[in-house]
């Protein structure tokens, strides 16, 4: 039986991941937005660059945060659960429940705006157009006359993740408001509300809170919220704070900063969800085991795949999948014990019994053994297979690690060294050989962390997995040349010199999920994406423009010189040396001899038989040629190659 | 493709390789064909129709080859000729090879067979042909026609190897003492003839001893992308750049194979009742590989309808269209809009700018690598190139490019380093991660500590004291790896990628070839070298041994006992940041009963401040009614995923409150009711997902003071 809800394993390399052996739970996430709706809240703050007019109130704002959250989940995690709750509204809803409906309201002012749930497009979009659109959002963003009760607002909450989201392993209520003090002195409702976080609590739900300052007024935790939010291990004050102990204050008076402030505090509450092996021995030397957990920072995000929909309801529905696995002899259906794994050889099967399949691959338990160190310089560039995975001490095992671990640390981030590692992840996972490598933490303008502090293990190549180079005869560029180089190189520095993954969103990734959106909610498509990662050509030009055709002109100077010099033998000598056209000065496609023309002429002779129509005249060699260099598809029959060409310089 | 290769193994079998020498445990033939099943197994490995091998037996009981009318050939035995080897050629080889009861036969007319069939199968055509012959040399051999034998396998390019058990080998460090006169003729002839054909002549000890060094299987370099590494965009400005670039894969994971689900032929199948008999499968592994049948996979599709019973109909395959999930809308596809959700682009190797290489962290590259070269043949674009790598290296940077290797892939972000050897220059390439493929979990620091107070204190028990440290320091430099060169200087040398074999690919490939020819035998265990990188080098642990017991010394770490993990009953209650006593204010709101509608919370509270065993039974007691109304009151599976989470937190709580036996009787009687139907009828998808769920009997293992064994509660979750 195939079930989509439980936890499926992030890596596909390694299938074989069994559940943690403690985990009942199924590996989501559900968050809860509350966000108070009062005059405060809805009073716009004006953006401080003229430039940039925005009337963004904290309440717009921490909405968009939603509408922007649900977003992003949509792509990243896309069985993970969000909702929007408002409170304070003078409208309530809840379920079935309005004003409308006869006897009281379970919970007055309390206006479930959207249901904890895998959102819908059809959520996405009334999200946004109650953010965008001012009449909808004063039929709802309208502040009640009674204070809202805490403790009632807080078991809203529960019964809502109660019955939408049980047995999630990560649940979580985020509270965005102005208000510091809710209940002022009234200790009845203070205490309901305690008693009510406690509750959350032992449900397991954490309760984050998103403080915004008033205008005139500091927000001040230890007035209220101090009392209903709790934190990992609160017998000990010197514990260490795992995630970020103080909920940061967004205090900045205009909008636009008001908006990114609390988009980054939100983004900053990204738990791990889960460990990739959690409490794993980390050997630094015989006798000497600390343990660590690894978490996956970097894992490449795919698009998810595409799926059977059933037309023939009300509305399209996803088709749910389910195998049989038949024998081939009788059709018979198969139990899972009866399965035999065997391995095609010579034209027969060897097979082995289930627990010979199993030993091939057993090394032993799951390690992270040094085995001696080495300067990180010794690490090749090319020495990579696939993505890093970080580790983080835990106590859990042996107390004393994190300790071992910082110091460990500490001498590899200060000397540059590398610690090489027999790694195996999980029972049966096959060993790697890695480099144990130290990364410093680092944080954004705001203070926030960007990468943590801790150790990285980056799997190594085996022999096997090694490929040769293949043979490329060399020219090695003289200094003249080098230095023309050099200058344009120097001109087009990324911003600092580093790279920021952050700042390059997925082109394709975002390309499918916003047609995806549009045609789910029967918009116009988009008509060009938003690509970043898109060279900056007119800066490029502007920047390095001159610099590149004088090191052109000098690549002309230095080619004549080798071509003259490596005497008639050559067949490059023939060809004509000068280029008209700078684009191709680095010279034309030649491979094979008898397409010897340079591509400035391939280009003249395609062009020219374009306009006579005469196209399906040039041999399919030149067409493929052609297109290759225009950096489109070579691939198909000749009409279609044509065809692809012609469309090519119709659009020129 | 690999060229088709055409292979002729001589093996001795005459009745003096069936003799065991100088001590070891194996006859001389056994010995020979550790190397020979060595060979044709991983020529079987391959399953290539063109990598072919023949086999002939010297020294055999009868005659049988194409001369045998020729009394020069007598006692030779063409075994297999030259074709694809299958398993049933393996087994039938394994039965032939025996010793014969005779020593005579000449090896050198074995070659001159071996040279016949090869002229014969491959005639004047494209293929490597290759003799191995293997003998002790104790026969009579003639030395006529020499120079034919050696003149026709130069010309028709033939590779010889001739190995034997005892050979002399000063090379490799072999010299047999009291040889047999004969065998030192033997040896000398032989000698010759491989010398004068350029071939190679070794004792076998050595060629058996290196079969252990993994075979690494070289790929043909193919181009996963061929087009221009480009500045500037050519079609709006003049000032752009093309070079035309080739790009080849640096590294690729070599998978080991992967095998097939099979069962039983149905009606051998029809004897077995259930799991415990699967593993009492006969092990006479030749005939069942004949009795298995393949596994296919059979799909089906259903959706949700109310109106249906069950709540649910099967959809046939045709009457669905294609799709995506967008939350948790269906998003249809028509079929003319296929690509509609393809970003269109174009190939091209595009520079986004430059990066500081002393600024880039390694551990953010995402994949394999690559490598860039110029396009071949192509001196202009080599050269400009190597302007590029040199500018590169001069500045110590990396470039970031977009790459898209074919029409309308999606891009990806790549980082382009120089790489500059004597004779070889080009780029390398690992891609980058997009912003989408980091995942932004926060982790306190490692050289400070923020309380929770709000304090940044230096010194904490979470952090190494100025001993750690020095002790840290002292043993990560002693253990630094690094090698002897001959005059005892210590050398760098490069991380052990060239010498560092695949564990699991050469086991499992091992593991194939010894169960093909040796069905009946154990898997051997994996070989050394496999492994040699799993454990601290002895010499380094030695030189570093005092350092080692000085950093265990001030490290001071205790391993965590594993009882006291969860354990909760001293615990204190947990408190708001504030420190209030909420459970103060709880008492006082006196909650009798426990809430349907708050269970999980008020149970656990409940349990925190149970001052007697009976209010901890009241507490599972008031549980289970409300779990099992949630059980019969569920339509479908509404409610199962509550229930899994309810009975987890009873589960848990009563391991950490030492109370195992309570959750253990709730439990069995659960099972029960499920499986007889009494809680709203068919409820085994609920008992299904609780055994997923591990939620079970607590054993001995989970907590001591549970009288339920490991086996039992295993036991209990299996049976049906």
């Amino acid at each position: 039986m195939a079930d989509d809800n439980y936890p499926r394993e992030d890596d596909i390399g390694d299938e074989e991941e069994e559940l943690d052996e403690t985990s009942y739970k199924s590996i989501r996430d559900a968050v809860l937005f509350a966000i108070e709706v009062s005059d405060s809240m809805l009073q716009p703050r004006p953006s401080a660059d003229p430039r940039k007019p925005s009337q963004e109130s904290p309440a717009t704002a921490a909405l968009k945060c939603a509408y922007h959250l649900m977003q992003q989940r949509i792509i990243s995690n896309p069985r993970d659960m969000i909702g929007v709750l408002l409170y304070g509204t003078k409208l309530s809803k809840f379920y079935d429940e309005d004003e409308k409906s006869r006897g009281d309201l379970s919970y007055p002012n309390c206006y479930l705006l959207t249901d904890l749930d895998i959102p819908s497009a059809h959520e996405v979009l009334d999200l946004r157009s109650l953010v965008e659109d001012e009449d909808k959002a004063q039929d709802v963003l309208v502040p009640s006359e009674e204070p809202v009760s805490m403790a009632n607002l807080l078991f809203c909450a529960n019964q809502i993740f109660t019955s939408k989201a049980p047995n999630f392993s990560s649940r979580r209520l985020f509270i965005v408001t102005d208000n510091d003090n809710p209940h002022g002195s009234n200790k009845s409702l203070r205490s309901a509300a305690t008693v009510r976080a406690k509750d959350l609590y032992d449900l397991g739900v954490i309760i984050e809170l998103f403080p915004i300052s008033q205008i005139e007024h500091e927000f001040d935790t230890s007035k209220f919220y101090d009392d209903i939010i709790y934190k990992a291990s609160p017998i000990d004050p010197d514990a260490p704070a795992y995630l970020n102990p103080d909920s940061k204050t967004t205090d900045a008076q205009d909008g636009i900063s008001l908006l990114n402030g609390l988009l980054s505090s939100i983004n900053s509450k990204s738990v791990p969800r889960r460990a990739h092996f959690s409490n794993m021995s980390l050997e630094l030397g015989p006798n000497m085991k600390i343990s660590v957990s690894g978490y996956l920072l970097f894992k490449r995000q795919e698009p998810a795949r595409s799926c059977f929909v059933w037309l023939g309801g009300e509305q399209p529905q996803i088709a749910k999948g389910v195998t049989t696995q038949i024998a081939d002899d009788t059709a018979r259906t198969i139990e899972k014990w009866e399965i035999r794994k065997a391995y095609k050889f010579g034209g027969d099967q060897v097979s082995f019994t289930p627990e010979e399949q199993k030993g091939l691959k057993d090394f032993g338990e799951p390690v992270i053994r040094i085995i001696g160190f080495k300067p990180l310089s010794a690490l090749p560039f090319w020495a990579n297979v696939k993505h890093s995975t970080f580790i983080y001490p835990s106590e859990e095992d042996y107390v004393g690690s994190t300790r071992v671990f910082s110091a460990l640390y500490q001498k590899l981030l200060r000397d540059k060294k590398v610690a090489l590692v027999w790694y195996i992840a999980r029972k049966a996972a096959g060993p790697v050989l890695g480099a144990m490598i130290a990364g410093e933490e680092k944080v954004d303008e705001n203070g926030i962390q960007k990468f943590p502090p801790g150790l990285w293990i980056t799997p190594l190549p085996f022999a096997d997995d090694v490929r040769q180079n293949p043979d490329a005869p060399l020219q090695v560029a003289p200094e003249p040349l080098i230095d023309q180089m050099r200058t344009i190189i120097q001109q087009l520095q990324l911003p600092k010199g580093i790279y920021e993954p952050q700042k390059y969103p997925n082109p394709s990734l975002q390309w499918h999920y916003r047609i995806l959106q549009a045609l789910a909610l029967d918009e116009d498509l988009p008509e060009k994406p938003e690509d970043r990662t898109l060279p900056k050509y007119r800066q490029i030009h502007k920047r390095a423009g001159d610099y590149v055709l004088s090191w052109a002109e000098e690549l002309d100077k230095q080619y004549e010189m080798i071509s003259a010099s490596s005497g008639p033998k050559s067949t490059l000598a023939k060809r004509p040396a000068k280029d008209k056209d700078a684009a191709d000065k680095a010279g034309p496609p030649s491979k094979k001899i008898k397409a010897e023309a340079n591509s400035g002429d391939l280009q003249e002779e395609v062009q020219k038989h374009y306009q006579k129509g005469t196209l399906s005249k040039l041999t399919v060699a030149v067409l493929k040629d052609y297109l290759t260099t225009q950096g489109r598809s070579a691939a198909g029959k000749k009409a279609d190659l044509v065809e692809r060409v012609e469309e090519l310089l119709e659009t020129k | 493709m690999a060229d088709k290769e055409a292979t002729v193994y001589i093996v001795d079998m005459g009745k003096s390789m069936g003799e065991r020498r100088n001590g070891r445990e194996v006859t001389d033939l056994e010995w020979a064909m550790q190397y020979i099943w060595d060979r044709i197994t991983t020529t079987v490995s391959t399953g290539r129709k063109t990598a072919m091998l023949g086999v002939i037996g010297l020294k055999t009981d009868g005659t049988s080859n194409e001369l045998q009318d020729d009394p020069h050939f007598s006692n030779i035995s063409v075994l297999s000729e030259i074709q694809q080897f299958l398993m049933s050629d393996l087994r039938q080889l394994g039965e032939q090879i025996k010793p014969s009861n005779t020593d005579k036969g000449d090896a050198i007319s074995g070659l001159i067979m071996a040279i016949q069939m090869i002229i014969t199968h491959c005639k004047k055509l494209k293929w490597k042909r290759k003799i191995v012959l293997i003998t002790n040399g104790l026969g009579q051999m003639s030395s006529e026609n020499l120079d034919d034998i050696v003149s026709k396998i130069k010309e028709d390019n033939i590779e010889l190897v001739i190995l034997g058990p005892d050979f002399d080998d000063p090379e490799y460090g072999t010299k047999e003492e009291d040889k047999d006169p004969r065998k030192a003729e033997s040896e000398a002839l032989l000698r010759t003839v491989s010398e004068q054909c350029d071939g190679v002549f070794g004792t076998l000890e050595q060629a058996v001893s290196e079969m252990v060094i993994p075979r690494v299987k070289a790929v043909r370099p193919i181009a996963s992308f061929k087009g221009f590494l480009q500045l500037g965009n050519p079609e709006d400005y003049d000032t752009a750049v093309r070079i035309p670039v080739e790009r080849y894969p640096r590294t690729s994971v070599a998978k080991p194979p992967s095998a097939s689900q099979f069962v039983l032929h149905s009606d051998l199948a029809a004897g077995q009742e259930g799991p415990e008999s699967a593993t009492a499968i006969p092990e006479t592994q030749p005939e069942e590989g004949r009795a298995l049948t393949s596994v296919r996979n059979l799909r089906t599709y259903q959706v949700n309808d109310e109106s249906a019973p069950g709540g649910k109909v099967e959809i046939e395959r045709e009457d669905l269209a294609k799709g995506y999930e967008y939350g948790r809308t269906a998003v249809h596809i028509s079929e003319t809009d296929e690509n509609i959700t393809t970003l269109e682009t174009q190939a091209a190797l595009e520079l986004v700018g430059f990066i500081q290489s002393g600024q880039y962290d390694r551990y953010m590259h995402l994949s394999n690598t690559h490598i860039v070269v110029a396009q071949r043949a192509n001196d202009k674009a080599s050269l400009a190139l190597s302007s590029f790598i040199h500018a590169l290296f001069e500045l110590e940077s990396y470039a970031v490019a977009r790459l898209v290797t074919k029409e309308n892939k999606p891009p990806l972000l790549v980082l382009l380093a120089p790489s500059i050897e004597a004779e070889y220059e080009c780029l390398l390439e690992v891609q980058l991660p997009f912003a989408e493929d980091v995942r932004t979990y926060r982790f306190p620091p490692l050289d400070k500590v923020n309380t929770v107070s709000g304090k940044v204190v230096t010194q904490h028990r979470n952090l190494p004291d100025d001993d750690l440290m020095d002790a840290m320091d002292k043993y990560v430099d002693c253990m630094e790896l690094v090698d002897q060169d001959e005059d005892g200087d210590l050398v760098d040398t490069p991380f052990p990628i060239e010498d560092s074999f695949s564990p699991v690919l050469h086991r499992v490939n091992a593991a194939i070839r010894s169960r093909a020819i040796h069905p009946n035998d154990p898997i051997p265990p994996p070989a050394d070298i496999l492994t040699q990188f799993s454990q601290q080098p002895k010499h380094l642990l030695d030189k570093a041994d005092r350092h080692l017991k000085k950093l265990i010394d001030v490290a001071d770490v205790k391993k965590v006992p594993p009882k006291t993990k969860g354990r909760k009953r001293t615990r204190e209650p947990e408190k708001p940041l504030s420190g209030l006593d909420v459970d103060a204010l709880l008492n006082q709101e006196k909650r009798v009963k426990i809430s349907p509608h708050n269970a999980i919370p008020e149970f656990k509270q409940t349990l925190a401040h149970a001052e007697t065993i009976e209010t901890t039974k009241d507490a599972v007691k008031q549980m289970r009614s409300i779990i099992e109304d949630q059980i019969r009151h569920s339509l479908g599976d509404a409610n199962y995923d509550r229930v899994t989470e309810g009975l987890g937190v009873v589960r848990e709580e009563l391991i950490s409150y030492e109370e195992p036996s309570l959750y253990n009787e709730f439990i069995k009687e659960l099972k029960e009711k499920l499986l007889k139907e009494n809680l709203g009828g068919d409820r085994r998808e609920l008992w299904w997902l609780i055994r997923r769920s591990k939620l079970g009997l607590i054993d001995q293992r989970q907590s001591e003071l549970s009288d339920v064994t490991e086996e039992e509660a295993k036991a209990f979750m299996s049976a049906q």
